[in-house]
């Protein structure tokens, strides 16, 4: 059962960068990052047919994978957003309350489908595929010994997961055109994501010749094809996250040869003051400790204030050089979007951030360490 | 803040910590902090991270961290604080490594061993495979208690999803040895010298023949030679995984849950809590990372919220006081005004986040309270944590300390 919700096809053009909700109007409350942020749209990521949204666990992942199919489909892409996790995360973002996509899917915008693969449904559509009936598919699934086995052994809920998205990218809607334009895959977090896509390849080096060996090696073929399939890294503007997406860059080109042609870095602080009153904090600081003020806080709070705020979007930028030094790809930067993703317009406007042209960072930007402390 | 018995007993009886979490909440940050706060106290403690923690490596002064447990230099120990007696080790899990060391340990000759280190399953299920970590991370607990070496063992655990595969991971691995399969893919080929399906009737014959016809026979063959060349061993392995389950399960193991307070971590927390009670795997505290703490504790006035945009008349007199304070030799105060302005931005925006932190664990800490576990607060601070300092900091937030401390201070100035 579909719930279609309104969703803007054009996308607004304007890009504000993180803002909180509201704010004095007499005082503006917007000042963007040094990192070039851009309005020019690039579709480039839509003309793929299989994207994999990877990155080390807190990064945004189920966000951007969200926020695409949903740029997708306004675009008028017929797009399927595939979970692989055992709890669905994005179906409650986008129908909070509603039933789950389970593993037959539901389409939660026009044009926007969501399915999460359970590795035992895949093995049993998969036997039944091969088999041309069903019969056998409960001898084996119901059959206990085989379930532990199963159970304990490692690697064929990876494999059986892209063998199924490789059947989706494959299947015909009944006009003969593809089913889905665009599939966007919600990865396992790092670690466990270069596995889940170096599968492939490690079963073909562990099983000679038959079947097996033989899907194994499609799949294989689909992740490393550049036309159809590209990795999307996911990144903060942090240390551990920087530098983990740097490992993660370099060890999926060597062992899985997978394209990757930008990074994107999410929840980008605002900056936080203008120029000229940088200095508030210090200048606060210098004020008797307390003012008798009624609301606001004593100076010392507003210092401590302005200063995590001052810090942090230092750090930030900071670490924007950092991830592209690393990598040496461009970037894409996404709002941090205060009050979080279920109000209204916050997804649209990662939509629209994430379409934007790649960026690589102001040279100025010096990403060693010594402008901000270690 | 006061000492809470529930965290001190982390570091006073426990001689296992596991902490358990979603990826990207700091989970390798809180357990160095704990083993820091342990060896404060006197203990050799040791943590044990499954990432290659390099900062943490630098921190500790350690140059790499590695399979083989290292201790932090004497000459840092002073700055820590620490007494004498107490060291702190850090390691690094390597999967590999780890299960060679055991396919070491119990094998029963040099032959099988050979034989088990070269075959492909072996080498695939203890390398490459994802999954197969967690069983090897607790082998490793096992051995470092086991050497007598360390008092207390901190273990940073892989990101959630695969976190409760862990604590399943002995049961798993033991049920597989025990399970049908693997005795009828190892016997028959003992006694018919290749598959003897034939000998098995019903339903797991022909699901077997099922499987051979899917997989191609060159994979069945492999694994039936390294349950073969496992099988002299496995009554070791089952005893070891048994111990290490009962290790686990033990009265000298502690969990604690460390999460983060952005919505969807905190619901991962929640989902964690209730799955870790499914299996009564008891929590000793839940550690919310990087909260957003309103400086000087208490909450920001009503005034100050973030979706008020509204200036009263009581906001307004207090902008002019501001104003003045600021610009004291300009009448009117043109750029006193323009500052104050900015200075209430800064504080609605960051009560904004400090609420925001706060909404977001509130079901959170309503379950922890219901199940009576103790909740810390390691608060965001201006600066990163990865040195000894942050660490130090992060420590003191965990475990309270007796007296005031200026380290305490939310936003200490760093940069």
């Amino acid at each position: 059962m579909s719930v279609p919700m309104p969703f803007p096809v054009s996308l607004p053009m304007s890009l504000p960068v993180s803002l909180p909700m509201s704010f004095p109007m007499s005082f503006p409350m917007s000042f963007p990052m040094s990192f070039p942020m851009t309005t020019e749209i690039d579709l480039s990521l839509l003309s793929r047919r299989i994207i994999i949204v990877s990155g080390k666990g807190g990064t945004g992942k189920t966000t951007v994978s969200t926020a695409l199919g949903l740029a997708a489909a306004a675009h008028g892409r017929r797009t399927l957003i595939v979970e692989v996790g055992p709890t669905e995360h994005v179906t409650p973002l986008l129908d909070p309350g509603g039933p789950a996509a389970g593993y037959a899917g539901r389409e939660l915008r026009p044009g926007l489908h969501v399915l999460r693969i359970d590795p035992f449904l895949a093995v049993s559509e998969y036997i039944g595929l091969q088999l041309g009936s069903r019969g056998p598919v409960d001898l084996v699934l119901r059959n206990r010994a085989l379930r532990q086995l199963l159970d304990g052994a490692p690697g064929w809920r990876e494999l059986i997961t892209l063998g199924k998205i490789w059947y989706l990218e494959q299947s015909l809607s009944p006009s003969g055109a593809p089913l889905f334009d665009l599939i966007v895959v919600d990865a396992p977090a790092t670690g466990h994501g270069v596995s889940f896509l170096d599968v492939p390849r490690v079963v073909q080096s562990a099983v000679r010749a038959g079947p097996l060996a033989r899907n194994a090696g499609l799949v294989e073929r689909l992740v490393r094809d550049p036309d159809k399939t590209l990795l999307l890294p996911v990144c903060l503007a942090e240390d551990l996250p920087a530098r983990e997406t740097g490992e993660l860059i370099e060890r999926m080109r060597d062992r899985v040869g997978i394209a990757v042609d930008r990074v994107v870095i999410n929840a980008l602080p605002a900056r936080p003051l203008p120029d000229d009153l940088s200095d508030i904090g210090e200048r606060l600081a210098e004020l008797p400790p307390t003012l008798d003020l009624c609301v606001l806080p004593e100076p010392p709070v507003l210092t401590a204030c302005a200063s995590y705020l001052t810090s942090r979007h230092a750090l930030a930028e900071h670490y924007v050089g950092v991830v592209a030094e690393l990598t040496g790809l461009p970037l894409v930067g996404l709002p941090f979007v205060m009050g979080g993703l279920r109000q209204p317009g916050a997804l649209d406007r990662i939509s629209e951030a994430l379409l934007t042209q790649p960026q690589s960072p102001d040279e100025a930007e010096p990403a060693a360490n010594d402008r901000v402390h270690r | 803040m006061t000492r809470d018995a529930a965290w001190d007993a982390l570091v006073g009886d426990a001689r296992i910590v596991v902490c358990v979490g979603t990826g990207g909440v700091g989970k390798t940050t809180l357990a160095a902090s704990i083993a820091l706060e342990a060896a404060r106290r006197g203990q050799r403690a040791l943590v044990l991270t499954i990432d290659p923690a390099r900062r943490l490596a630098d921190a500790l002064g350690i140059g790499e961290l590695g399979n083989q447990p290292r201790e932090l230099p004497p000459e840092l120990h002073r700055r820590l604080g620490l007494p004498d007696g107490a060291h702190l080790f850090a390691v690094m899990l390597d999967m590999k490594r780890t299960f060679d060391d055991l396919v070491e340990r119990l094998a029963a000759s040099e032959e099988a061993r050979q034989r088990i280190l070269a075959n492909p399953i072996y080498q695939q299920l203890s390398d490459a495979l994802a999954g197969s970590g967690e069983y090897a991370a607790m082998e490793k607990v096992y051995e470092l208690l086991e050497s007598q070496r360390y008092d207390l063992v901190v273990l940073d655990t892989p990101p959630s999803q695969h976190a409760l595969d862990f604590l399943d991971a002995p049961r798993k691995l033991l049920e597989f040895i025990d399970s049908r399969v693997v005795k009828l893919l190892v016997h028959p080929a003992l006694s018919a010298g290749r598959f003897g399906f034939r000998l098995f009737q019903g339903a797991t014959q022909r699901a077997l023949k099922l499987i051979e016809r899917l997989s191609g026979i060159g994979f069945l063959e492999d694994i039936s030679e390294f349950l073969l060349a496992f099988e002299d061993m496995s009554a070791g392995f089952r005893d070891r995984a048994t111990r290490v389950q009962s290790m686990l399960l033990g009265p000298e193991a502690r969990f604690v849950l460390v999460a983060a307070p952005s919505p969807e971590a905190a619901r991962n927390a929640e989902l964690f809590l209730t799955r870790l009670e499914a299996t009564r795997v008891p929590i000793s505290g839940i550690a919310i990372n990087r909260t957003r703490l309103w400086p000087g504790g208490g909450a920001p006035a009503q005034g100050l919220r973030c979706d008020d945009a509204t200036i009263s008349e009581a906001l307004e007199t207090d902008l002019v006081r501001l104003a003045e304070a600021l610009d004291p030799d300009a009448q009117p105060p043109v750029e006193g005004r323009h500052a104050a302005l900015a200075a209430l931005a800064v504080a609605r925006q960051y009560a904004g986040l400090v609420q925001l932190d706060r909404d977001s664990t509130s079901g959170l800490r309503a379950r922890a309270r219901r199940l009576g576990v103790a909740v810390r607060d390691v608060p965001e601070l201006a600066c990163e944590v990865h040195d000894l300092d942050g660490l130090s900091l992060v420590a003191v937030h965990l475990f309270g300390s007796d007296a005031p401390d200026e380290r305490s201070a939310p936003h200490r100035q760093e940069v």
